[in-house]
């Protein structure tokens, strides 16, 4: 007991990092699928830039904090742009062709990303204010891992704060639940969508910057997590923030034990946690509408 | 007149494919057989699509399940023909298709495009991490190309040729004949109005099982065939980027019609061929030119055609 519990807690530490970095992400995902009815796979590209992004500020600037502000907010402005002037003009064609819009977006970054920083993975250095241990149960564990916690509760706390207390994160879970009755109660949904796109983005892109430093930043790390993304939305049920929160932390235990213990198979265990939910629950865990 | 009209362009481009390995050096002739073996896999997409109103985003599962067990069929299996091997891949790709698919009946819209990811990555990962069987990364080669019936080589490309344009031909007409019986009219039917097909005393679900499993039949056929023409089979067949092509082939031709996804499979390929000679970045410009075409001709550019 005494030689596996330390281990143990570890690894359940590894996993919620990862787990609350997929959360970062997938709460803009499953928001803008919520309000649009769109599934945007672009979402990951935003992650992936917010990475390349403040790789690309370290070089010329070298403060990370400069970064971790003005890149998401960068990143938030290219979803208001992509709303605003690709997806809305095919809105009318359906949701089809939304899907395959951001589809084809998000293969358009990846190339772009490859163009301009080559195929091969960056090394982002971790600020040096950050970059040092401490002990647990006699390991040591870097701090910065903590910090990604710690930050993304800050920032998850802050969301809860607008989604629940403000008037525009009224209006917005009132037009998850039904668009059309609150546009026509006089708001500008379209508006509203575009804001929350913004917002999205910019939560992917903040998600970018903090993982860049921990995992590695490469053309790939889109799908990487996008993938994921996709099995805690639906695990959680698209639209649904506290099934977010829940799928976050179960698949970022599950891939992290997973790796642990059966190490060919980690990648697998995600999907089958996705199938299963779906046969057993279409809806996914806390979704309403199927 | 208008059926005269298609009769003559139909004679006119048969013609043509007859004449093409004559008139055509090897390289494009290799292109060409490509082109045609993709047509039969973005024509089964489509099938899903365009049919049964269902975006597939794991597509090459089919595809890739019909190459490898082919490959595998001729590798293990002592003299199993050429078209044995075909049929053998189309038959567990079908098979494939009904397992996965009595689980995707139930789903609709996102959630359907979303299962279809999942199980592509599940199997995707399975092939890759099974090398004692599927060889992981290093893929699979140095199977057997047996003659056609014992006596035609398919080691010469012009055979190799006619025969898949014959196998896809056939195909290709089963696929279209299918949505023109009833059983084609409940599909669409469905694709219109589920709940309404099933009022009316159609199981729903059994015909989008069935539909589910012809399309994997098919793209499986597709499949074995495309590991003959490659001579070797890796894990990018079964892929995601490989459900990524299908959809850029039917997207970009138009999934509106029979000869959209045809039309897209020949784009695709002689765009990714020719922009990958001129320009290292052609997948963007591939990307672009996609994107492109969602936005302004979102019906594809049989669809821009069909408008007029």
């Amino acid at each position: 007991m005494g030689s596996i519990f330390p281990t143990f807690v570890i690894q359940a530490l590894h996993g919620l990092v990862y787990g609350c970095l997929l959360f970062l992400v997938s709460a803009g995902l499953t928001l803008v699928f919520g309000m649009m009815s769109v599934l945007n796979i672009a979402h990951a590209s935003f992650y992936m830039l917010g990475a390349y992004f403040s790789f690309q500020m370290l070089r010329w600037i070298g403060n990370f904090w400069l970064g971790l502000i003005v890149c998401p907010i960068v990143v938030g402005f290219l979803g208001i742009l992509m709303e605003r002037f690709l997806l809305r003009r095919i809105h009318s064609a359906g949701h089809v062709q939304e899907l395959v819009l951001t589809f084809g977006i998000a293969f358009m970054v990846m190339e772009s990303v490859k163009w301009v920083w080559g195929t091969q993975p960056q090394l982002v250095p971790i600020p040096p204010s950050l970059n040092w241990s401490f002990n647990i149960m006699g390991n040591l564990y870097p701090f910065y891992r903590l910090f990604i916690i710690l930050f993304s509760v800050i920032v998850m706390a802050f969301m809860t704060f607008i989604l629940m207390k403000t008037r525009l994160g009224i209006t917005v879970r009132a037009a998850v639940s039904d668009r059309d009755m609150v546009s026509a109660l006089g708001t500008n949904t379209e508006f509203v969508f575009m804001l929350v796109m913004g917002i999205g983005s910019w939560l992917a892109g903040l998600a970018g910057v903090i993982a860049g430093p921990f995992l590695s930043t490469y053309p790939g790390m889109a799908i990487e997590i996008l993938v994921d993304c996709f099995v805690v939305t639906v695990t959680g049920g698209l639209g649904s923030l506290l099934g977010a929160v829940v799928a976050s932390f179960i698949i970022g235990q599950l891939s992290s034990f997973g790796i642990l213990f059966i190490p060919r198979l980690a990648i697998v265990f995600a999907f089958l946690l996705m199938a299963v939910v779906l046969i057993i629950r279409p809806s996914g865990l806390f979704g309403e509408k199927a | 007149m208008k059926n005269k009209g298609l009769y003559i362009v139909i004679g006119f481009i048969s013609v043509i494919v007859l004449l093409l390995p004559s008139i055509l050096p090897p390289f494009q002739l290799r292109m060409v057989t490509e082109i045609v073996i993709l047509a039969l896999f973005a024509l089964t997409w489509k099938m899903i699509f365009h049919h049964a109103g269902l975006l597939s985003f794991g597509h090459s599962v089919y595809f890739g399940i019909g190459a490898y067990v082919s490959v595998l069929g001729w590798l293990h299996i002592k003299d199993l023909s050429f078209l044995s091997g075909i049929l053998l891949g189309g038959l567990v790709a079908g098979l494939i298709g009904l397992i996965l698919g009595a689980f995707l009946v139930r789903m609709k819209g996102t959630y359907f495009a979303l299962l279809t990811l999942a199980f592509n990555q599940l199997i995707w990962a399975i092939v890759w991490k099974w090398r004692g069987l599927t060889g992981g990364d290093d893929g699979l080669g140095k199977f057997s190309k047996p003659a056609l019936l014992g006596i035609i080589p398919m080691t010469n490309p012009k055979n190799f040729y006619f025969m898949s344009l014959v196998i896809i031909g056939i195909s290709a007409f089963l696929c279209w004949y299918i949505t023109k019986t009833p059983f084609g009219n409940v599909i669409t039917a469905i694709k219109s109005n589920e709940e309404r097909a099933n009022f009316i005393g159609f199981n729903t679900n059994v015909s989008k099982l069935i539909i589910f499993t012809i399309a994997g039949f098919f793209a499986g056929i597709s499949g074995a065939l495309y590991a003959q023409f490659q001579e070797f089979i890796a894990p990018s067949a079964i892929d995601l980027g490989m459900s990524t092509n299908v959809l850029f082939m039917a997207f970009i031709g138009g999934t509106g019609s029979f000869w959209g996804p045809i039309l897209g499979s020949g784009i695709f390929v002689y765009l990714s061929e020719y922009l990958s000679i001129l320009t290292d970045r052609w997948e963007f410009i591939l990307g672009f030119i996609f994107v492109i075409i969602v936005i302004f001709a979102p019906q594809g550019i049989l669809g821009l055609y069909k408008k007029k």
